[in-house]
């Protein structure tokens, strides 16, 4: 007990000494947990996006005749050959009448004197939904236009792809954005620790020639370094909370905006990143320790 | 070496000693000493005969070129790291050139070695308040060191090595900046810890603090004792 209320106390006395850098050390652990979680919880939402859209997710294969039954398990290889798919429906001139039809409601009348030989015969492919996936719908249509009977193929109007696209820049910003995390926040707090051995080197030579151990003089810096992550990940996610209810409440209103329901970072994410954030604050410190005390 | 050796000891062992500082400063050269436990041993010499490196080597601030040296029955040569910082909190030192924290206070620089061995607040409140009274220096016990004149300086360093109660005190010329009335203060300081148990070891050639007493006295003529 006494140890650790040492260890606490010499803990305070160097963050008194040197507090101008440790508030920016924490303004910077702060605002890289923030930049980091913001992007992570752009991708989590795109993803979720991505889910809600799955009908709009399928690319449709018009054909110049039908493809009787025998034949589906034969076209099915082929499709497949080029890429696993989540789905694949076969839709007869009947069904596709069928369907427009009762898209029509009310207006179905229109139809009366035509006969489903007006619809043309369809497949309709589901890609799985995922990002390589979804980049890949141009290089996914153009092979299909070359199934036998295949007359024209539609997808997403190029949105989807676009969308595909796009999530996959948010992907790669949110990994720049953790290398960005690990290498300000353990710089940051490798150089508050150097400074403080800098700033002490008297006082720790002299603690040496008293007969300290390390475990005296190490601790109460390893404690610095974890403090440093603990406030400055809970703040940071914290405040991206704050944001995004701010945000959210700004811009959730009726209409097409419904399609962004957003949702915050799951805890279990949330968590993860504060517990990481940890480790590299403690792991920044343990390093400087090592690398610039003697004792 | 013999069983009938181990019994009485000598606290400090010194055997044929060479310390050579870089280039080639010769300080100490082939020196031997054995301290008993409980002995007051007044090491003089001349200015550059070598006390203060000898002190040095005791507390492995210094390490000899050849040589053995045993203190509290261990070959300090072959200590870990962490067995040095064990030792060294056996040992106090009031060194030469004081090295005390010109920023902390005098109470933080006495309390010092109390808190490296993790003593509990009051035991090093009601120690280094009972040494800074017998030091006549409670009234400065808040002040900068740093501010503090040199004599009071040198007590200051004085309390710090004496605040453990360690089993080997070692004072390089304690009494260099004290006036004749201070200077019999820290004698009886060192004789009081003397009766305690504390082997003492102090570097002068201030000739009037052993002369008229029964210690041992060995005096160091360029690295030699003669
Ligand atoms: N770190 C060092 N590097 C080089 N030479 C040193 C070093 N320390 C001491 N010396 C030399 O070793 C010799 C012995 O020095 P030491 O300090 O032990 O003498 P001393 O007896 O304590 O003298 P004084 O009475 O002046 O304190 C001197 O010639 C000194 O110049
Ligand atoms: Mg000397």
């Amino acid at each position: 007990m006494a140890r650790y209320r040492y260890h606490l106390k010499q803990t305070w006395r160097n963050l008194g000494q040197s507090w101008g850098t440790q508030i920016m050390t924490l303004f910077t652990v702060i605002m890289s947990v923030l930049i980091f979680s913001f992007f992570l919880l752009v991708y989590v939402n795109l993803i979720n996006a991505g889910n809600r859209f799955s009908d709009e997710l399928r690319l449709v294969v018009y054909l110049n005749h039908e493809i009787v039954p025998e034949m589906q398990p034969q076209i099915r290889k082929k499709i497949m050959e080029f890429s696993a798919v989540e789905n694949i429906v076969f839709v007869s001139r009947s069904q596709a009448f069928a369907r427009f039809k009762k898209q029509l409601g009310r207006d179905s009348d229109v139809l009366e004197d035509l006969g489903a030989d007006i619809m043309p015969p369809s497949i309709e492919v589901y890609p799985l939904r995922d990002l390589d996936h979804l980049t890949q719908l141009k290089e996914f249509s153009d092979y299909l236009a070359t199934l036998p009977g295949a007359q024209k193929v539609q997808y997403g109007q190029g949105w989807v792809e676009r969308f595909g696209h796009f999530t996959e820049l948010i992907r790669f910003t949110v990994i720049l954005s953790g290398i960005l995390l690990i290498m300000a926040t353990s710089f940051m707090v490798s150089y508050t620790i150097r400074l403080t051995v800098v700033a002490k080197e008297a006082e720790l030579e002299i603690l040496r020639l008293l007969g300290a151990s390390s475990t005296y003089v190490q601790t109460p810096l390893l404690i610095e370094g974890l403090l440093q992550g603990i406030t400055g990940s809970t703040l940071g996610i914290g405040l991206l909370y704050i944001l995004f209810t701010w945000a959210k409440e700004r811009i959730s209103g009726p209409g097409f905006l419904r399609l962004l329901d957003l949702t915050f970072l799951p805890p279990l994410t949330a968590v993860a990143v504060i517990l990481v954030s940890i480790a590299l604050c403690t792991g920044g410190s343990f390093i400087a320790i090592r690398k610039y005390m003697r004792i | 070496m013999t069983e009938s050796t181990t019994e009485n000891r000598a606290f400090v062992d010194v055997v044929k000693v060479t310390k050579v500082y870089s280039p080639d400063i010769v300080a100490l050269q082939n020196i031997s000493l054995s301290v008993d436990r409980g002995e007051i041993l007044f090491l003089t010499g001349m200015s550059g005969a070598g006390k203060s490196t000898l002190l040095k080597l005791l507390c492995c601030m210094e390490r000899p070129n050849k040589g053995l040296i045993e203190v509290a029955g261990r070959d300090t040569g072959k200590l870990k790291k962490n067995e040095i910082q064990e030792l060294r909190q056996q040992i106090g030192i009031a060194y030469q050139d004081f090295k005390i924290l010109p920023r902390h206070t005098v109470f933080q620089n006495v309390a010092m070695p109390m808190e490296v061995m993790y003593k509990p607040a009051r035991e090093i409140r009601d120690r280094v308040s009972e040494l800074l009274d017998s030091l006549q220096m409670s009234h400065k016990k808040d002040l900068p060191a740093g501010k503090l004149s040199r004599g009071e300086q040198q007590r200051v360093a004085i309390a710090r090595a004496a605040v453990n109660r360690p089993a080997l005190l070692l004072a390089d010329e304690p009494t260099g900046n004290l006036d004749h009335e201070v200077t019999k203060m820290v004698m009886n300081l060192f004789l009081d810890l003397n009766n305690s148990g504390s082997t003492i070891i102090i570097a002068t050639h201030d000739t009037s603090i052993y002369e008229g007493t029964s210690h041992r006295m060995v005096k160091l003529e360029h690295g030699l004792f003669n």
